[in-house]
C-alpha cells in the first residue's frame, strides 16, 4: 500500500518531536533545541536558495541583524530580548530591499560571491562598530528579570518555542509551494531566461521570497541570543553561519519541504556527539569524523537525503530539484 | 516507556540539580579549553599541566609539603576522593564553550569548572556557570569585564587587566630613571575581549598618571600580513611598543620587523602569543630582548615553582610557561576549595572559594596569596617582567627578583 | 617613500595571492566546482614544505616541485574518488562535498601534526634586498617572481598548446567535447591536477615567510575566492591581476585606514564592482 510509508513515516516524525519531552536527559534536550534552531535558519535559507535556487553564501547577514537587533535592544533600552526581535524583522526587510534587490542582477557564482562578500563586510563593520560592542560583542541578561526574559535552565521550553517558530515557516513553505509564487519559483529555478520571457515576473517574486527568507533568518537569530546569551561579530555574522545554513538544506535537499529539517536533524546531533565523544581528546579526531562523514554523504546522495525519503514514501518528489 | 519527569514549560529553575560523584570516592570538574583552532598549542599545554596537578593531589607527594592537597592522596576531607578532570575543546568559540559548560554540568555532572583560556569563551562558558549556580574558576583569562558582571558564581586568580597595566607603567618608570626613553607608547592589540580590554587598562592607567599612549593600533587577529601596521609603527617612532596578541599574530610581527629592519628600542608582549612555546622556538632568534610579564618564574632550587617545574618538565620535556602555570594554580585552588567545603554541593564549594586565604608558600606561582575580594578578582595576584635570553624568558624586574640583568634596547635578531 | 613600500609589499603579497587563486580559477572557471577545501591544499603544501626542509634537509629547490607533485597526486585523487560524482549532481551537493573535505583535511591535519605553530627558519631564502630604499626581502621577491612566472606559464598552456585547448573544450561543453572525441575525465581530472599542483607551489613558497598550522587554511580561502571571482571565474591573467590588485588594496588601506579596515575596502570594492562589471575583470561576459 503506498500509504504506509508515509503514515510509518509520520509516526516516526512524531515519535522524534515528542521525545525530548519524555526523556528527562538535559544534553539530549538541548541538542533537540539546537536542531529545531538550525531547522529554522536552513528552512528560511531554503526559500531562496532551494525554491528559488539563489545560492547565497550571505544569509548571516540577516541572522546577525536579528541578534544584534534583540541584544542592542536589551543593552541599550532595557527589553527583554525577543522583544528586540520585530526590530530584526524591520531591519531584515529593509536590507533585502537596499541590497538583495540590486544583487539579483548577478547570475549563479556572481551572486553566490556577491552574498560572500557582503556578509563578509557586515562582519568587519560591526566588529568595529564599538556601539554595537566591537569585536567583544554583546550579552543578554545574566539573571531573569521577568519571565519575558526567557532565561530557562532546562532547553525545553527553548525547544517548545522554536518548534513553534517551526512550524509556522514549514506551513508557509507549504502554502507558498503550492501557490502561484512556488509555481513562479519553480518556472525559475528551471531557467531564469525562459521564464523571464515567458512573463513570469521574476524580480517580483524572488523579492518576496528574500523577504520572507530573511525575515525568519533574522528570527532565528534573535531566537539564538535568546537561548544563548550572548553574540559577537563572528557567530553571528561569521561565514561558518551561512554556511551552515547551505549544508543542512542541501544535505537533507534543497527545494523540498523537509529537506532542510532531514539535514538539521542529521548534522546538529552528529556535531554534537562527535564533539562530546571525542572533543575532550583535542587531537581534531571529532571534526575528522564529522568532515568525512559529509563528504560521504554528498558522495552517495549528492542530491540530498530528501531523494530517499520520496523513494520510500512512494510518491514523486515535491518542489524544484 | 517509563515516564519519569516531564519536562513544563515556563518553569524558570529547576529544582536544584542534585550533584553527587558518580563513581563513589570521585570528584569530577570540568576544565575547558581550546584544545584545537588557533590557540591550541596553549590549550595543550594547559591540559598536560593539569594531569600533573590531579596527580599530586591524587597521591602523595610529601616534598611538595606547603602545597594543599600535595602531602595527602585525594581530598582528605571528603574521605580521600580522587579528583578527575572531564577535559571540553572550547575550539576557539564563545557559543562553542558555553555549549561545553552546560554539557558538562548536565550530562557529565561536574562539580565545578575551571578554563577557558580566551576571555571572550569564559566568559559565555561562566554565564552558563552562574544560570546553573555552578563555581567557575579561571586562572588565566584576564579581560577586566569577566569580574564586572555582579556574578555570584565567578573566581578568579589571575592578575587581570588593570594590574598589567600597573606593571608596564612601574616597569617603565624604572628604566626611565636610568635616563631611557619611555615617554612614547604605542599599543599593538588584538581586536577581541582580551586585547582591547587590557589596552583599555593600560590606556587608563597611563591616563591617571599623566601618561599619554601615543599611537593605538588595533587589527583583526590571525590575519596574514602585518607589514603596514609594523611601518605605521615605523613611522611613528614611539619609544615603547606594546604587544597584546595571540600566538599566529606574535610570530608575524617578529618576523615583520626582521623583514622591515625595524627594531623599537623597548618591546613588550602581552603573554599569551608571546609566552606560547611556539613562540621561542618559530622566532625567538630573531625576538631577543622582547619583554613579558609572567606570575610564574622557576626560582631557585627547592622552592615549590622550581620542583613542580622540574616534575612538569620530566613529563614533557619543557619549562612550564606562565600561562599554563596561572591555569594549573587556578586548578589546584578550586581543588583546594571543594576539599575545605568537604562537600560536593555547589554553595558549600561557593562558600568555601570565598572564604579562600592562601599564602605565598603554599602557591606554586609567584602571587603574594590567594584571596578574593567581592567581585572574585583574586587580590595578591601579582606578576613581573621577564626577558626572552637565548631560548628561554628569564625575570628582570623588579631587580630583588631578577636572576640577571634587564637588557635594553631590543635586540631582535643579530 | 613609504607608499612604495606599501605598494611594493602589497605586490609581493599580492603575487602569491594570485598563485593559490589561478589554482582555483582553473577548477572553478572549468568545471563550475567551488571548492572550499582551497586553503587547506595551501596548508597541506605549506606542511610537505616544512616536514621535507626538516626530516629530507632539502632547501625550496627540492620542497617546491616535491609540493607541487604531492599536490597534484592529490587533486586527482580527489576528483576521482569524490568530484566526479558529485559533479553529476546539483551544484549544492558539490559545494557540500568540499566543505567536508576541507574539514576533513583540517582536522586530520591537527591530529596528525598538532596544533603548534611552526616555521621553516628566516634565513632559508635569507636576506633582505635594499632597492633604492626599499626592503624586499627575498623570500617575498621568490615567491612573487614564482608566482608570476607560473601563473603566466599556465595561461599559455591553457591558451596556446593542444592540451590546454581540450581542456578548455571540455569546460566549455562536456558533452560536446566527449562528441568530438576528447574524454572529459582526464581533463578535468588534469584541471584538478594542475590546480592543485598551483596550490603546492604556492604553499610551498608562502611557507618561507608565514608560520605553518591546520588552521591556516581559513584565511586563505576566502582570499582565493575573492581573487578569483574579482578576476573573472576561469581567467587565470584576470586571477593575477586581481591577486596583485587586492594585494596593494589591502596593504594601502592597512596603512593609511588602520588594520582593521583593510578587508572592508576590499569587500566594498568587490561589491561595487560586481555591480559594475559583473564578469570580473577579465571574465567572459
Amino acid at each position: 500500500m503506498k500509504s504506509l510509508p508515509r503514515v510509518l513515516l509520520v509516526a516516526v516524525a512524531g515519535v522524534l518531536v515528542a521525545a525530548p519531552f519524555l526523556s528527562d536527559n538535559p544534553f539530549y534536550q538541548r541538542i533537540a533545541a539546537l536542531t529545531a534552531l538550525a531547522a529554522i535558519s536552513a528552512s528560511a535559507w531554503n526559500l531562496i536558495g532551494g525554491y528559488g535556487g539563489q545560492v547565497s553564501f550571505g544569509h548571516s547577514v540577516y541572522f546577525g541583524l536579528g541578534a544584534y537587533s534583540s541584544l542592542l535592544a536589551f543593552t541599550k533600552l532595557g527589553v527583554p530580548p525577543i522583544a528586540g526581535a520585530p526590530l530584526g524583522v524591520l531591519a531584515s526587510f529593509v536590507l533585502s530591499v537596499i541590497v538583495g534587490l540590486p544583487s539579483f542582477r548577478l547570475r549563479g557564482h556572481y551572486f553566490s560571491m556577491a552574498t560572500i562578500a557582503i556578509a563578509a563586510l557586515a562582519e568587519v563593520l560591526v566588529t568595529n562598530w564599538a556601539f554595537a560592542g566591537g569585536a567583544i560583542g554583546l550579552m543578554g541578561p545574566a539573571n531573569a528579570r521577568s519571565l519575558a526574559d526567557l532565561l530557562f535552565r532546562s532547553a525545553l521550553p527553548y525547544y517548545a518555542l522554536f518548534l513553534v517558530v517551526l512550524g509556522s515557516l514549514l506551513a508557509l513553505t507549504y502554502l507558498m509551494q503550492r501557490g502561484r509564487m512556488g509555481f513562479y519559483l519553480r518556472a525559475l529555478g528551471s531557467g531564469e531566461r525562459a521564464a523571464e520571457s515567458l512573463g513570469v515576473p521574476i524580480r517580483r517574486y524572488k523579492l518576496y521570497a528574500l523577504l520572507i527568507s530573511g525575515a525568519f533568518t533574522s528570527l532565528a537569530g534573535s531566537l539564538y541570543v535568546v537561548m544563548i546569551g550572548f553574540i559577537d561579530p563572528n557567530s553571528g555574522f561569521g561565514i561558518l553561519v551561512s554556511v551552515n545554513m547551505v549544508v543542512m538544506s542541501a544535505l537533507g535537499g534543497a527545494g523540498t519541504l523537509f529537506g532542510p529539517l532531514v539535514g538539521a536533524v542529521i548534522l546538529v546531533p552528529l556535531e554534537e556527539m562527535t564533539n562530546a565523544l571525542l572533543g575532550g581528546g583535542g587531537s581534531g579526531a571529532a571534526y575528522v569524523v564529522y568532515g568525512a562523514a559529509i563528504m560521504l554523504l554528498a558522495r552517495f546522495s549528492p542530491g540530498g537525503l530528501a531523494q530517499w525519503w520520496s523513494l520510500l514514501a512512494g510518491k514523486g518528489r515535491r518542489g524544484a530539484a | 516507556m517509563a515516564i519519569t519527569r516531564r519536562g513544563v514549560l515556563a518553569i524558570p529553575a529547576l529544582a536544584a540539580l542534585p550533584v553527587v560523584a558518580e563513581a563513589a570516592g570521585t570528584v569530577r570538574i570540568g576544565y575547558i579549553e581550546p584544545l584545537t583552532g588557533n590557540a591550541a598549542a596553549a590549550g595543550q599545554s594547559i591540559k598536560q599541566a593539569a594531569a600533573l596537578a590531579v596527580d599530586i593531589i591524587n597521591t602523595p607527594h610529601s616534598d611538595l609539603a606547603p602545597m594543599p592537597l600535595a602531602a595527602t592522596a585525594g581530598l582528605p576531607r571528603l574521605g580521600g576522593a580522587k579528583v578527575e578532570v572531564v577535559w571540553a575543546d572550547n575550539q576557539g568559540s564563545p557559543s562553542v564553550g558555553q555549549g561545553d559548560a552546560v554539557r558538562l554540568i548536565t550530562q557529565d555532572r561536574v562539580v565545578a569548572l575551571c578554563g577557558a583560556y580566551q576571555s571572550n569563551v569564559t566568559l559565555t562558558a561562566s554565564a552558563a556557570a552562574e544560570r546553573y549556580g555552578i563555581p567557575f574558576l579561571t586562572g588565566e583569562s584576564v579581560a577586566a569585564n569577566l569580574t564586572e558582571r555582579g556574578y555570584k558564581w565567578f573566581f578568579r586568580t589571575t592578575p587581570f587587566g588593570p594590574d598589567f597595566g600597573k606593571l608596564y607603567l612601574d616597569f617603565l618608570a624604572y628604566v626611565a630613571k636610568s635616563g631611557v626613553a619611555t615617554g612614547k607608547i604605542a599599543i599593538v592589540h588584538e581586536n577581541t575581549d582580551y586585547g582591547t580590554s587590557v589596552a583599555e587598562s593600560i590606556s587608563s592607567v597611563a591616563a591617571s598618571r599623566g601618561v599619554k599612549i601615543a599611537q593605538t593600533i588595533s587589527y583583526g587577529a590571525n590575519g596574514t600580513d602585518v607589514s603596514p601596521q609594523v611601518l605605521e609603527l615605523k613611522n611613528g617612532k614611539p619609544d615603547v611598543v606594546i604587544f597584546i596578541s595571540y600566538t599566529s599574530d606574535a610570530i608575524l610581527y617578529m618576523k615583520a620587523f626582521k623583514a622591515l629592519d625595524y627594531r623599537p628600542p623597548i618591546v613588550i608582549g602581552d603573554d599569551s602569543g608571546f609566552s606560547d612555546p611556539s613562540f621561542a622556538k618559530s622566532v625567538g632568534d630573531i625576538a631577543q630582548g622582547v619583554l613579558n610579564r609572567s606570575a610564574f618564574v622557576a626560582g631557585k632550587p627547592g622552592s615549590l615553582p622550581y620542583k613542580v617545574n622540574a616534575l612538569f618538565k620530566q613529563r614533557t620535556g619543557r619549562d612550564l610557561d606562565d600561562t599554563t602555570a596561572r591555569s594549573m594554580q587556578g586548578f589546584l585552588v578550586m581543588c583546594d576549595a571543594i576539599n575545605r567545603a568537604g562537600s560536593t554541593k555547589p554553595e558549600a564549594i561557593r562558600a568555601a572559594l570565598v572564604a579562600t586565604d592562601l599564602k605565598a608558600d603554599e602557591l606554586m606561582i609567584g602571587y603574594r596569596g590567594v584571596k578574593f575580594d567581592p567581585h572574585g578578582q583574586n587580590i595578591l595576584a601579582y606578576s613581573l617582567m621577564i626577558q626572552l635570553d637565548g631560548k628561554e624568558y628569564v625575570p628582570v624586574w623588579p631587580t630583588d627578583q631578577a636572576t640577571t640583568k634587564l637588557v635594553l634596547p631590543f635586540k631582535g635578531w643579530t | 617613500m613609504i607608499f612604495l613600500q606599501l605598494c611594493a609589499d602589497g605586490l609581493l603579497l599580492g603575487a602569491v595571492y594570485a598563485l593559490f587563486s589561478s589554482g582555483l580559477t582553473l577548477i572553478w572557471g572549468m568545471m563550475n566546482v567551488v571548492n572550499f577545501a582551497h586553503g587547506d591544499f595551501v596548508m597541506v603544501a605549506m606542511y610537505v614544505a616544512f616536514f621535507a626542509f626538516t626530516l629530507l634537509h632539502v632547501g625550496p629547490l627540492i620542497f617546491v616541485p616535491l609540493a607541487a607533485i604531492t599536490l597534484f597526486m592529490l587533486g586527482v585523487v580527489v576528483y576521482f574518488a569524490l568530484v566526479r560524482h558529485v559533479m553529476r549532481g546539483p551544484m549544492l551537493g558539490q559545494i557540500i562535498s568540499t566543505f567536508g573535505l576541507a574539514l576533513f583535511l583540517r582536522y586530520a591535519a591537527l591530529w596528525a601534526f598538532s596544533a603548534n605553530f611552526v616555521s621553516l627558519p628566516d634565513t632559508l631564502v635569507g636576506g633582505v634586498y635594499d632597492v633604492a630604499g626599499l626592503r624586499l626581502s627575498a623570500s617575498r621577491l621568490l615567491a612573487g617572481a614564482t608566482a608570476l612566472v607560473l601563473t603566466l606559464g599556465m595561461h599559455l598552456v591553457l591558451t596556446r598548446t593542444d592540451l590546454g585547448s581540450r581542456m578548455l573544450a571540455v569546460s566549455e561543453d562536456r558533452t560536446a567535447a566527449a562528441l568530438v572525441g576528447i574524454r572529459p575525465d582526464p581533463m578535468q581530472a588534469l584541471a584538478w591536477g594542475i590546480g592543485a599542483a598551483s596550490t603546492g607551489v604556492a604553499g610551498a613558497l608562502i611557507a618561507l615567510f608565514f608560520y605553518v598550522s591546520p588552521e591556516v587554511g581559513n584565511s586563505f580561502t576566502l582570499l582565493a575566492f575573492v581573487t578569483v571571482c574579482l578576476g573573472g571565474f576561469g581567467s587565470v591573467p584576470g586571477a593575477l591581476l586581481a591577486g596583485l590588485a587586492i594585494g596593494v588594496i589591502q596593504s594601502l588601506s592597512a596603512y593609511f585606514l588602520g588594520p582593521s579596515t583593510k578587508d572592508v575596502v576590499v569587500y566594498a570594492l568587490f561589491i561595487v564592482l560586481l555591480w559594475v562589471r559583473p564578469q570580473g575583470l577579465l571574465g567572459r561576459a
